[in-house]
C-alpha cells in the first residue's frame, strides 16, 4: 500500500468520523506519522493453528481424570474437553473452529484446479450447472450431462468398458486434490492385478453423485465408481468418498449404490482405500449386484 | 455380523497339566459406510479341564503318551474335534520345559491339538501369558498403575510387569511350591531343587533329601525364598540370593526404578532359527533389544500393585482352605503363608486375579490370539504360516534408498547352512504414504527379499500402520501373480519376536495371529 492509498483511507475514516473541514492536516499528520514509523517486522511465526491435531488436544484445567481422558479422546476426533472460558470457548479453540470452518467454505466454494485435473491425466466435463451458485441451489442439473460433455465421452472413453471411474467435485474441491493422487492409482493397480478392464476416467465439474447413472448408459459400463468430494465438515474438508454401482441406470434407487466413505488422511488413507475399493469392485462383478443387494 | 473363533490353552506345567477351550469373538466396529475393522470384542471360557499332575517317564522325561491320552479325553468330554480348533496355544512352563523332550513335546502337541496351535516356551512369555490370564494388565490399564503378576507355580515365580496395560517386563526367578517334596506317609523329604540345595549348604540347613521334614525347619529357607520375591518386585535389594535364584533375568532396572544398582541381564531370544520349529530360547544369549528402551525412562512410577496366579496363589488368596500344610506332598501352602505375611502384602497394594492356578491356561487359550488389520493382501499362501522368525527394519532403515540395502544385509543373519530361511519382515510404515511411497516400499522390499524370491519362499511383510492392503497389492503387480503373499498390518513387531499366522477368518478380513514376543518395550 503506498502513501496515496494510506492517505484515501485515513480522509474516508475521519469523514465518517464526522471530522469537521480542518481534517486536512490530521490528515497529513496521520499519514506522516505512519508512513514515518519504521516497518517493524518480526522474524517469528504465528503457529498454525490448523495444524493442531484435536485428538491430541486437552484443554481442561486441574483436570480430575486428565490422563484417561486425553487417552479416550484419542480414539476420535471430536472438540470435548477443551476447556473453557467463563461460560465461552477459550481463544485457540474458538479460532480453530472458525479455521475449520473457513476451510469447509472454501472446499464447496472453489473450484478444482483444472491443472491438477489434467496432470492426474484426467479431461474435463461439466454437468448442466453453469456456475457454482446454480449448483448448489439446483440439484437436480448437477445429475445431468451437458449435451457437449455427452458428446465429449461419446468421443473420448472407451464403449463398453468392464468398470468407468470419473471423478466428481461434488461439496469439495479440496476432497479432489488431497486425495485422487493417490486413490486413482490405487485402484487403477488393484483392478489391474486382477485383470479388470478399465475405461477411459475424466473428471465431472459440478457434478452430484447421481450423474453416474447417465455416465454408467452412456459408456455402457458393467460397474460405475465415482470418486466424489463429500460434503465438508469441521473435522475434515478433504473427505472423499467413493460410490460405486453395478449396471447403474437412470431412476434406479439410491440403494444400489455402494460406498465406501471418509476417504482422507485421517480416516482411510487414499492409497489403502483404493486398494479396497479394487477388491470391491472385483467383488461386485463377481456377484453382479451392488448396494443393499450385495453382501460384503 | 459376527464371527466367532474357538480357541484351545494347553499349559504343561512343573507340577500341573490343563486345557481350556474359548470362543473369541469378532465384530467390525466401523460403521457400515466405511472400510471395515475388524476386532476381537470379547471372549469367553467355554470349558475348563481337570488340573491333572504333569505325567512324567522320570525326572528327565515327559510322558508325551500320557499326555496325549490327557488331551484327547477333554476334547472328548468337551465335545470339541480337533477341526474345530482355530486358533489357540500350547505352552510349556517352568521346570518341565527344561526336561529333555520338551520341545519334542509341546511340537508334537501343537500339532495334534489342532491346525493353528501354536507351540510356545520360554519364561518370557509364559510371564506374560500368565499376567494376562490373571488380568492384571487390565487392572494395570483400569487403575493406571504398574502392576506385577507374579505367577508361582511348581518350579518358577515368572513376573509380568504391566504400565498403564502395557506389558513393559518380565522376570523369571526360580521359585516355586514343588522345589521340595515330601512323602506325607514316611514325612520324608524326597526331593530338593539344586538351587535350594545350594542355598542350604550356604546357610547351614539342616533340611536334607531322605531326611525328615518339619515346618519349623523349612521356614528360614522359605524366608529366603520369599525375600527374593520381594527383591525382584523392588522391595529390598539385600537378598544375597536373588542373583542365584533368577531364571534368565528379573525385572530391569527401569520397571523397578532406578537405584537398582546393576542393569537387568538382557533376556533371551532364540533368533536365527530357520526350520519349521519353535526353539525354546536358550538363556544367556545376548540380546539386541534393551539398549534402544533404556534412555532413562523416568515416567514409570514404581510398582505399587501385585497380583499372584499360578497354583501357590490358590493357596494364598484362600489359605482357610488349605488346613494341612502337606496336602500337596510339597512345600507350596507354606511357601503361600510366608508370603502372606511377607512385605508383599504389607506395601503393595494385592490385586484379586481373575484365574490363579488357571492363569497361565486361560492366558493361552484367550489371550494370544490377536487379528491383523482388516484391510490386508494375501495370495497364494497356504496357511497356517507357523514360527516365522521376524526381520525387523530400523525406522531409519525404511528411509528411500536404505531399505532395500539394510534388508538383503540382515536377510543374511538369518541364514541357515548358507541358505535363505522362510522369514517375516517387519516394518512400522507410515500413517499417510503417498501412492509413490507405497511403490518405492514395494520396489525396495523386493530388491531386499531377492535371495528369498529365488529360493521360492513366501514374501510376508508386517506393517504396524494401516497400509498393507496398498502395498501388498503394489508387491503382486511388481512381482507378478504367481508367488505367494502375505502382507499384512495392525501388527507391530519386535526383532526377535516369531509370529504364526493362521487362516483367514471374519469372511477372509483378516488373519488371526500369534505373536511370541519375548522383548517388551514401548
Amino acid at each position: 500500500m503506498d502513501e496515496k492509498d494510506l492517505r484515501t483511507i485515513i480522509e474516508q475514516v475521519l469523514s465518517e468520523m464526522n471530522v469537521s473541514g480542518s481534517a486536512a492536516p490530521a490528515v497529513e499528520a496521520a499519514c506522516a506519522k505512519a508512513c514515518e514509523a519504521p516497518a517493524n517486522i518480526e522474524d517469528g511465526c504465528i503457529p498454525d493453528i490448523t495444524e493442531v491435531d484435536i485428538r491430541k488436544q486437552y484443554l481442561v484445567e486441574n483436570p480430575e481424570h486428565g490422563e484417561e481422558y486425553a487417552e479416550l479422546k484419542m480414539n476420535a476426533p471430536c472438540r470435548l474437553g477443551i476447556g473453557k472460558a467463563g461460560a465461552r470457548y477459550k481463544t485457540l479453540p474458538q479460532l480453530e473452529f472458525r479455521a475449520a470452518h473457513s476451510a469447509a467454505q472454501d472446499a464447496v466454494f472453489n473450484d478444482v484446479d483444472e491443472e491438477f485435473v489434467k496432470s492426474q491425466g484426467l479431461f474435463i466435463v461439466q454437468t448442466q450447472c453453469d456456475s457454482k451458485d446454480t449448483y448448489l441451489t439446483r440439484p437436480d442439473l448437477g445429475r445431468k450431462l451437458s449435451p457437449e460433455a455427452v458428446a465429449t465421452i461419446k468421443e473420448k472413453c472407451k464403449k463398453n468398458p468392464t468398470v468407468q471411474i470419473y471423478v466428481a467435485d461434488g461439496l469439495s474441491s479440496a476432497s479432489v486434490a488431497a486425495n485422487i493422487p493417490d486413490l486413482l492409482p490405487a485402484i487403477m493397480q488393484g483392478l489391474q492385478n486382477y485383470k479388470i478392464d478399465v475405461g477411459t476416467p475424466f473428471f465431472v465439474k459440478f457434478g452430484r453423485v447421481a450423474v453416474m447413472d447417465e455416465i454408467s448408459e452412456l459408456t455402457g459400463a458393467e460397474v460405475t465408481c465415482t470418486l466424489i468430494g463429500e460434503r465438508p465438515g469441521l473435522i475434515t474438508a478433504e473427505s472423499m468418498s467413493a460410490y460405486i454401482a453395478y449396471k447403474a441406470t437412470v431412476g434406479m434407487p439410491e440403494a444400489r449404490r455402494t460406498v465406501v466413505s471418509n476417504i482422507h488422511r485421517n480416516g482411510t488413507i487414499p492409497a489403502e482405500a483404493g486398494a479396497h475399493i479394487a477388491d470391491i469392485i472385483k467383488i461386485m462383478l463377481e456377484k453382479k449386484a451392488s448396494g443393499t443387494d450385495l453382501k460384503l | 455380523m459376527r464371527e466367532e473363533l474357538l480357541s484351545v490353552g494347553i499349559d504343561l506345567g512343573t507340577s500341573t497339566t490343563q486345557l481350556v477351550f474359548s470362543r473369541l469373538f469378532i465384530e467390525n466396529m466401523a460403521g457400515s459406510y466405511s472400510v471395515p475393522r475388524m476386532e476381537i470384542t470379547g471372549k469367553e471360557i467355554q470349558y475348563k479341564s481337570h488340573i491333572y499332575f504333569t505325567p512324567l517317564m522320570d525326572q528327565n522325561t515327559i510322558d508325551f503318551p500320557k499326555i496325549r491320552q490327557i488331551v484327547e479325553r477333554e476334547y472328548e468330554r468337551a465335545g470339541v474335534k480337533k477341526e474345530e480348533i482355530d486358533t489357540g496355544a500350547v505352552i510349556i512352563t517352568g521346570e518341565t520345559a527344561r526336561k529333555e523332550n520338551a520341545r519334542e513335546v509341546v511340537n508334537a502337541l501343537s500339532g495334534f491339538a489342532g491346525d493353528f496351535v501354536v507351540a510356545t516356551a520360554g519364561p518370557d512369555l509364559e510371564s506374560v501369558i500368565a499376567g494376562k490370564g490373571a488380568g492384571t494388565d487390565v487392572y494395570s490399564r483400569e487403575n493406571r498403575r504398574m502392576a506385577v503378576n507374579i505367577d508361582i507355580g511348581g518350579g518358577t515365580s515368572n513376573l509380568a510387569a504391566f504400565w498403564q496395560g502395557d506389558t513393559v517386563d518380565t522376570g523369571c526367578l526360580d521359585v516355586g511350591g514343588r522345589l521340595i517334596r515330601v512323602d506325607r506317609d514316611t514325612g520324608k523329604v524326597t526331593y530338593i531343587a539344586p538351587k535350594l540345595l545350594r542355598i542350604i549348604e550356604g546357610e547351614g540347613f539342616s533340611i536334607r533329601l531322605g531326611g525328615p521334614f518339619s515346618v519349623e525347619g523349612v521356614r528360614p529357607l522359605l524366608r529366603i525364598l520369599v525375600r527374593a520375591l520381594e527383591q525382584s518386585v523392588g522391595l529390598r535389594r539385600d537378598c544375597k540370593y536373588y542373583e542365584l535364584l533368577i531364571t534368565n533375568h528379573g525385572l530391569s532396572p527401569q520397571v523397578l526404578g532406578s537405584r537398582a544398582d546393576k542393569p537387568a541381564p538382557s533376556c533371551a531370544t532364540g533368533a536365527g532359527g530357520g526350520e519349521e520349529r519353535w526353539e525354546p530360547p536358550a538363556s544367556g544369549t545376548p540380546s539386541h533389544t534393551k539398549a534402544e528402551w533404556g534412555n532413562g525412562e523416568e515416567r514409570w512410577e514404581p510398582v505399587s500393585c501385585v497380583s499372584f496366579s499360578g497354583g501357590v496363589a490358590a493357596v494364598l488368596y484362600h489359605p482357610e482352605d488349605y488346613p494341612d500344610p502337606l496336602q500337596f506332598g510339597d512345600m507350596g501352602i507354606l511357601l503361600a503363608r510366608e508370603i502372606r505375611s511377607s512385605r508383599l502384602f504389607r506395601e503393595l497394594r494385592v490385586i484379586e486375579s481373575a484365574e490363579t492356578i488357571r492363569a497361565t491356561v486361560v492366558g493361552a487359550g484367550s489371550h494370544t490370539t490377536e487379528i491383523s488389520g482388516s484391510t490386508i493382501t494375501y495370495a497364494n499362501a497356504e496357511f497356517p504360516l507357523k514360527n516365522l522368525p521376524v526381520l525387523k527394519l530400523a525406522r531409519e532403515e525404511e528411509q528411500p534408498g536404505r531399505l532395500a540395502g539394510a534388508l538383503e544385509r540382515k536377510l543374511r543373519w538369518f541364514w541357515t547352512e548358507g541358505q535363505p530361511v522362510r522369514l517375516a519382515v517387519a516394518l512400522e510404515g507410515e500413517a499417510n504414504p503417498t501412492f509413490v511411497r507405497v511403490q518405492e516400499y514395494a520396489k525396495e522390499l523386493l530388491t531386499g527379499l531377492a535371495p528369498n524370491l529365488r529360493a521360492g519362499l513366501p514374501t510376508l511383510v508386517v506393517v504396524a500402520q494401516d497400509m498393507a492392503k496398498a502395498l501388498g497389492q503394489t508387491l503382486l503387480s511388481m512381482a507378478g501373480s504367481g508367488g505367494a503373499l502375505v502382507c499384512l498390518d495392525g501388527i507391530r513387531l519386535s526383532e526377535g519376536d516369531y509370529i504364526d499366522i493362521g487362516r483367514p477368518a471374519a469372511g477372509g478380513s483378516v488373519l488371526p495371529v500369534v505373536v511370541k514376543t519375548l522383548v517388551f518395550q514401548k
